[in-house]
């Protein structure tokens, strides 16, 4: 049996074939979610539904931060949440942020600790540390518009419903703190 | 019974290793620094391609190249050097195994003195290390500060406030620091104590391992003690914990030395000795595992004045040397097993003077 070439995992179900001139020039063996993630394939769920639904539930969240919610992989490299998990190595440097929730509790148990105390490139070690402020109502965002996700992909869509009016209440609570402290 | 020593071997200046002198040089052979450090708008080498790896590589080697380093440092670019080099250079600690056998385009920058080796495109993108004879964390340290300070001028290098330095694996994140002693137990192993002090060790997150052999099984008692956390802590702390900890390992190296010289333990020590010479003299055929055991029973000996004419840095260049790339690159040709243990045995009465 073949296993997914991009996730080097699951048993592949889908061979994707470059066709040169009438002939193979290449293929590729795909399980059918990383195929699902590279756009090879739709997904699964009801797709017409979905799409509505989407577009209703996520409207406003997505312009954010739309690339990252539709592939839960990173921006930087497109490793995996699950092939972090898998390797327990990351991909690039911006994979810290991308995978940061599974990440903490991995660094607390190697390290017993997961914040930086030593020395950094020079002229930057006097910078103020830019996210501290923002950071918690950030993750609740963060933890809402993941679950919000979770629900629509489990075609849960009251949950879902119920999800995004507490996402847009956090986002309106957000928005009006920045300002405030601004003025 | 006394030894004149022979001309030194015709290659090599000696390495920090090969030195013999620096603090508790009698236990502690050398000290290791080594920082993990990666640039930003790359992904991490084991996820780069083969173009991107060399894309890389030349871009780091043409960074170095701009003048102001506290090292001159030589690029040797590894593909181009015949795997027997590679493994000489491993065998020397300038580079790792795994940066050896890699298929990809990578690099590694060493100064004159050895005791500054740059591995380009490794686990990390750059893997710094920085060696200074005997126990001496400090000086280490330092040393390996200066010399990160001029990459960090002449690379992009990734990492957050939060995280520190991004490293590929998260076990090196934060500092990238993993600070190693080598040490020279012979009396904790002789004395069935070694456990006991790995132990020890690892209860206060230090990593024990051997310096030679593959996996769990330290060959000749040479050991490496090294700090395992890397995040949560400064360099500085790192550095005291290190130092602290490896100079208790010394302290009861030593007593464990002294009790085997005296009373009833001394005849079998002594006994152990004169019959690792004896060996080094007389025997034909040396395996590699054989004569580690022989060597670190003679520098035990030499430290001790249980026999005398013989120089820590010649023994210590003969446990290089020994080695096996170093005696098929010594003798310019590639050897058999069997040819390689006989000339083994030959070279070591040589470095050591013990040729009739
Ligand atoms: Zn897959
Ligand atoms: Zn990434």
């Amino acid at each position: 049996m073949q296993i997914c070439s991009s996730c080097q995992k699951n048993p592949s179900t889908i061979v994707l074939m470059d066709l040169d001139g009438g002939s193979v020039s290449s293929q590729q063996h795909l399980c059918s979610p990383c195929a699902e993630k590279l756009g090879v394939v739709q997904p699964k769920t009801p797709l017409k539904l979905s799409a509505d639904l989407l577009e209703d539930l996520l409207g406003s969240v997505q312009q954010k931060a739309s690339q990252k919610r539709r592939e839960p992989g990173c921006p930087g490299c497109g490793m995996t949440t699950q092939q972090f998990k898998n390797t327990g190595r990351l991909g690039c440097p911006r994979c810290y942020e991308s995978f940061r929730d599974d990440l903490v509790p991995l660094l607390q148990r190697v390290h017993e600790s997961s914040q930086h105390r030593g020395r950094l490139p020079g002229q930057l070690q006097a910078a103020p540390p830019p996210m501290l402020r923002a950071s918690a109502p950030m993750e609740e965002l963060v933890t809402l518009r993941k679950q919000l996700d979770d629900a629509v992909r489990g075609e849960r869509y009251e949950e879902a419903a119920s999800l995004r009016d507490a996402l847009r209440r956090a986002e309106q609570r957000d928005a009006g703190g920045d300002a405030g402290e601004n003025s | 019974m006394s030894k004149k020593r022979r001309g030194e071997p015709p290659e090599f200046r000696a390495g920090e290793w090969l030195k013999g002198d620096g603090p508790q040089n009698d236990i502690a052979i050398c000290t290791r620094v080594r920082l993990a450090r990666n640039l930003q708008g790359f992904r991490f080498s084991p996820r780069l391609e083969a173009d991107e790896a060399k894309q890389l590589t030349e871009y780091v080697v043409q960074r170095l190249a701009a003048p102001g380093l506290p090292d001159e440092l030589a690029v040797v670019d590894l593909p181009l050097l015949e795997e027997i080099e590679r493994t000489v250079l491993v065998e020397r600690h300038l580079i790792s195994r795994e940066q050896a056998t890699s298929k990809k385009a990578r690099s590694v920058a060493i100064n004159a003195e050895e005791s500054v080796a740059l591995m380009v495109n490794e686990e990390d993108h750059l893997r710094l290390q920085v060696f200074q004879s005997g126990l001496s964390t400090e000086a280490a340290w330092k040393h390996a500060e200066q010399v990160d300070e001029a990459l960090m001028q002449r690379l992009p290098l990734a990492y957050s406030e939060e995280f520190g330095f991004l490293t590929s694996c998260p076990t090196n994140t934060g500092t990238g620091m993993r600070l190693s002693v080598m040490l020279h137990l012979p009396g904790l192993v002789w004395a069935e104590e070694i456990e006991k002090a790995t132990n020890t060790a690892q209860k206060i997150h230090l990593a024990v391992r051997g310096l030679y052999g593959e996996g769990s099984k330290a060959l000749g008692d040479f050991y490496q003690v090294s700090n395992q956390v890397t995040l949560g802590r400064t360099e500085q702390q790192l550095q005291s914990d290190v130092q602290l900890a490896v100079s208790r390992v010394v302290q009861w190296e030593r007593e464990v030395r002294d009790a085997l010289l005296r009373g009833s333990a001394r005849p079998r020590t002594l006994d152990r000795v004169h019959r690792a010479l004896g060996t080094l003299e007389r025997a034909q055929i040396l395996s590699s595992e054989e004569a580690l055991g022989c060597l670190s029973a003679l520098r035990f000996g030499v430290h001790h004045g249980v026999v005398d004419g013989f120089d820590v840095a010649a023994i210590n260049k003969a446990l290089l040397l020994s080695q096996p790339a170093h005696l098929q690159r010594f003798t310019k040709e590639r050897l058999e097993p069997e040819e390689r243990d006989q000339r083994r045995a030959k070279l070591l009465r040589e470095i050591l003077g013990c040729e009739p």
